[in-house]
């Protein structure tokens, strides 16, 4: 039975926005708090490696998943260290990250290479079961993580802006100084932050691993931390828009791959483009407002009270 | 300050000297094999196939002592890694992917005196030689299985780099598949590099959503696309090491495998023996280079015959690139009487009727 | 100034204090890796001599070393120049391909040019390949449209796809159908290798390049004016500095010097345009210039260091078995080491 083109392409971005959206949450809470992590990158390879190595020593992909999600976010904490405590350059700092998680990531995965593991298990609603156009595809059924995909997206979403502990993290991206001058600890909240955003790395690299390659494989990634960078920016530091900003850019990727299944002339290389591009064309075209949207202290670290 | 100079220097004098000692105090072997993967060795594929040859080897002549490098780029890496290798005392080399062929030619004009033999270029010199397994007739009867066992008639086909040896590997598969089952299409979808795992899964998914109930593929690993093929309750095929069946135990039907050994180790004591000779050997289905995996257990006992007789024809030489053969836009490419033997495989820029996609 | 440590009256000359500092760093950095190495059963001190053996006390290894500090030495100064307007350039890679790129098109167009004619024009067309692709971020930078980390952040990732395009497509070589890669290059357009090694003309570039932005940025009224803008672009706007055009004259030729090194890899060392030309060269030469605070001499120290590190890779694959990427542990390390000994201080940069 054959799946419309619409159909095949959003099955499969939801199989690839997966991870770029647990990544891209990440990374807007992060950057909410007023810190880039250019290093990105560099988590889910840890998150990928330490899920892949703990599911193939433990034969449990859940203990895989609670592994890498604690490696993700220690791994941010030793991030945090370094432009918090430190008050080192975010983006050096970020592309040491970077650097030590493609590292960190060989030596830790390397004797699980070839391992086989039984992946995370799938479920599907047995009222949907019955559909045509879903008993052929992948829709609906789906592992726990993408199961809880959008709801986390939901809960970031709250956190941010509907708690109070949202509120102290967007008043410290906005400005560390005042935030402080306002009694909150600007320090601890930017580590809570980057924790938080670590584990959502940690889970964007172990669903690759865990759930839609089933392998372990160095630079198993192929950027998509990068991607998840452009799509906070692309999604203005919303945790709602990058729902749609994760399908778009996931989608992309489904695209090319159904249109040649059907024998379409496409070039791999030109579609690759499309995040990039139209993140690019987004900051553009939304230009001034655009800048307003993102959090004013981004990028410039804290002094403390001197 | 002259003091402390001093000791360093002295230190350094010191691992100098133990670093050069070391080799010589351990035991001479007969020969030292060095090895570089562009993948990693446990990939149930390419280079799995070339690291199980090269043990057999260590089998076959005691004596021999393997280096090995894994994940070794297509660039200018190689070299320094191949000329590691030799410092260590190196004296035969494989490269074993395609894109270490130049690396590995221009490391072979300064060391006259190492040996190498690449797989699947076509560079020769003194010391430079190149071998390969001839797959596109192989790949004849991997069709014909496929299109014996598919329910659907929709076969998938997975490629990783659109060159010449794949869409043929394409080609004589939908050959195959036609000449048992007339209605039997195969889909191609081109992931764009020899292993992204991710993509991999993405394109076996996409075909899958399409359809097809067997996948076929020539990556450098078949992994991932035999287990999301499993996943999902569909059959495959596998290619380059026939160890892959253990990932679909349902579902396998066959597959194609590499098996250097013999080749791997007639080269071997030549190099030992000083009697090395360059060639360009390129050896087949049923000529030692290329096997058929054995059949997976839901595969019926008709199927499996009809398979080994088409395996067995192919050995004792029928090549499935007889004319006429019209490609997919309607073009006839092998005029009748014309037949495309070894020397073309690399030159496929059109893929046959039936098969749906197009060659960038 | 918070940060210096003197004692009255004895201050050693500022390159021996570099050398001091760099030195202390990387010690600590042995250490811990050595630390490392141990806990994943590796013996550290095997692995440091066979690395000082292979790396440094050969003639190929050194020779090698030398191949690898060409582009990074480039790309550390494609970020030193913008940096001195307080622009950020993380764009390197991306510049690197798209000067690779340019230079192919020169070579492929024009193979029948004498070499004294190709050469320059190649090397030419790869700074211009490198400046314009800088000169987009530097254009929407200037117009306040797109912040420059960002824009040449995500112009990195489409150069390469570029380049892949164009080698299965239009640039396919048709001699190695059965693999992605242009045609070679004529012998006019190849940069001339000395001593019967890889190290080519590009090592030249490379050092003209560091020589000129020493004497540029210090010697010239150009560099004071470019630390003076850096330091307040406000008030230089308002003094009647023409700020934008600084902006994109500075990432340009940034990006210029990037596409050299570009250039040095397809003209220098592979002949043809290929995938996978930088193993990262363009983040290195970021974090080398970063370390460095923009200074030259530290740049090629650091580049130095570097280059020696990425050696030792090599041979620890094969003599202990690593992989290869955990060499960038020891990267990561020296990054950390030097990231976390500068709390508040902030005169470098």
């Amino acid at each position: 039975m054959n799946a419309p083109l619409a159909i095949g392409v959003i099955a499969g971005a939801v199989l690839s926005g997966t991870s770029l959206l647990y990544a891209t949450l990440g990374e807007t809470i992060t950057e909410r708090s007023g810190i880039v992590n250019l290093g990105l990158e560099g988590i889910l390879l840890i998150g990928a490696s330490v899920g892949f190595a703990s599911a193939a020593s433990s034969a449990s992909a859940y203990l895989g998943v609670a592994a890498a999600a604690l490696a993700g976010g220690a791994a941010n904490l030793l991030f945090g260290w370094l432009v918090v405590s430190r008050k080192a350059n975010q983006l050096a700092s970020g592309l040491a990250m970077m650097f030590f998680g493609i590292g960190a990531s060989a030596l830790v995965g390397g004797p699980f290479v070839g391992a086989v593991i039984t992946g995370l298990p799938k479920w599907r609603p047995s009222f949907l079961a019955g559909l045509r156009w879903v008993k052929s595809t992948t829709l609906f059924n789906y592992d726990i993580l993408i199961w809880l995909a959008v709801p986390v997206a939901l809960l970031v979403w709250w956190a941010l802006f509907r708690t109070r502990w949202g509120l102290g993290v967007r008043a410290v991206g906005e400005s560390a100084a005042a935030a402080f001058a306002s009694g909150r600890n600007p320090a601890m909240i930017q580590y809570q932050a980057l924790f938080a955003g670590g584990v959502l790395g940690g889970l964007a690299g172990a669903h690759l691993s865990l759930s839609l390659t089933l392998t372990w494989a160095e630079g198993m990634t192929a950027g998509r931390g990068f991607i998840a960078i452009a799509l906070v920016i692309f999604s203005k530091w919303h945790p709602l828009r990058a729902i749609a900003g994760a399908l778009v850019f996931g989608g992309a990727e489904a695209l090319q791959l159904q249109l040649q299944a059907r024998g379409a002339d496409v070039s791999p290389f030109l579609l690759d483009m499309i995040p990039y591009v139209l993140t690019l064309l987004v900051l553009l075209a939304w230009g001034g407002a655009r800048r307003l949207a993102a959090p004013a202290g981004l990028g410039r670290t804290f002094y403390g009270s001197e | 300050m002259e003091k402390r100079s001093g000791l360093v220097m002295g230190l350094l004098v010191l691992a100098f000297c133990v670093a050069l000692a070391a080799p010589l105090a351990a035991d001479a072997p007969k020969l030292i094999i060095g090895a570089i993967y562009v993948g990693s060795v446990n990939d149930y594929g390419y280079n799995r196939s070339f690291h199980d040859a090269l043990l057999t080897v260590q089998k076959n002549i005691p004596g021999v002592k393997l280096l090995e490098a894994e994940n070794v780029p297509e660039s200018a890496e190689a070299e320094r890694v191949m000329e590691g290798m030799i410092q260590q005392g190196a004296k035969l080399i494989f490269p074993t992917s395609f894109g270490h062929q130049e690396p590995a030619f221009n490391v072979a004009k300064r060391h006259p005196d190492v040996y190498f033999e690449h797989a699947g270029g076509w560079m020769m010199a003194a010391n430079f030689g190149n071998y390969f397994g001839n797959t596109q007739a192989a790949w004849y009867p991997m069709g014909v299985a496929a299109g014996k066992m598919t329910k659907t008639n929709k076969l998938g086909f997975v490629i990783g780099v659109p060159i010449g040896f794949a869409v043929g590997n394409v080609n004589a598969f939908e050959l195959g598949a036609r000449s048992v089952n007339p209605a039997a299409v195969t889909t191609v979808v081109v992931t764009g590099g020899w292993s992204d795992k991710a993509k991999e899964a993405a394109a076996a998914n996409a075909l899958l959503d399409q359809g097809c109930d067997v996948l076929a593929m020539h990556v450098d690993s078949p992994a991932t696309i035999v287990r999301t093929a499993e996943a999902r309750g569909a059959m495959s095929i596998g290619f380059q090491s026939i160890e892959a069946r253990a990932l679909a135990p349902k579902g396998w039907i066959t597959g194609l495998g590499f098996t250097w050994a013999p080749y791997f180790t007639e080269v071997a004591k030549s190099v030992i023996a000083g009697t090395f000779k360059p060639s360009s050997t390129h050896l087949g289905l049923g000529e030692g280079m290329v096997t058929v995996a054995p059949f997976g257990a839901n595969v019926p006992a008709d199927v499996r015959q009809v398979v080994t007789a088409s395996a067995d024809k192919i050995a004792k030489g029928f090549n499935p690139f007889t004319g006429p053969i019209v490609d997919n836009t309607g073009v006839t490419q092998i005029k009748a009487g014309e037949s495309w033997g070894g020397d073309k495989m690399g030159d496929f820029k059109w893929y046959v009727e039936g098969v749906v996609g197009k060659v960038q | 100034m918070p940060g210096d440590r003197t004692t009255a009256g004895r201050r050693l000359p500022p390159a021996a204090r570099a050398a001091a500092r760099y030195g202390l760093i990387t010690v600590i950095v042995l250490v811990v890796f050595g630390a490392i190495l141990l806990a994943a059963g590796k013996n550290p001190l095997k692995a440091y001599a066979d690395t000082f053996v292979y790396a440094l006390a050969n003639a190929y290894g050194f020779s090698e070393l030398l191949v690898r500090l060409t582009p990074i030495l480039l790309t550390a100064v494609a970020v030193a120049i913008p940096a001195r307007l307080g622009l950020i350039n993380v764009g390197g890679e991306g510049q690197l391909y798209m000067g690779a790129w340019l230079a192919t098109a020169g070579a492929l167009a024009l193979p029948h040019l004498p070499a004294w004619v190709l050469l320059p024009v190649v090397t030419l067309l790869g700074f211009s390949g490198g400046a314009l692709w800088a000169a987009i971020p530097g254009i929407l930078r200037a117009r306040k449209l797109v912040n420059e980390t960002i824009a040449t952040l995500l112009l990195n990732y489409v150069a390469p796809l570029i380049v892949s395009f164009f080698i299965f497509g239009p640039w396919r070589s048709p001699e190695s159908s059965a693999y992605p890669q242009s045609p070679a290059f004529s012998d006019a357009a190849r940069l001339p290798s000395f001593f019967n090694t890889r190290i080519h003309a590009g090592l030249l570039i490379a050092f003209a390049a560091l020589a000129l932005y020493w004497f540029l940025m210090e010697k010239t009224r150009w560099g004071l004016q470019m630390r003076a803008i850096g330091g307040n672009q406000e008030a230089s706007q308002r003094l009647g500095i023409p700020v934008a055009t600084w902006i994109v004259v500075a990432l340009a030729i940034g990006g210029g010097i990037a596409g050299l090194a570009g250039m040095g890899e397809v003209s220098g060392i592979h002949g043809r345009l290929r995938q996978g030309l930088s193993p990262g060269y363009g983040f290195t030469g970021f974090l080398i210039s970063w370390i460095a605070g923009g200074r030259p001499l530290g740049i090629l120290l650091m580049a130095f260091l570097f280059a020696v590190i990425t050696s030792a890779g090599d041979i620890l694959q094969i003599t202990q078995g690593l992989p290869y990427s955990v060499i960038n542990i020891l990267l990561a390390l020296l990054l950390f080491v030097v990231l976390a000994r500068r709390p508040a201080q902030r005169g470098a940069r």
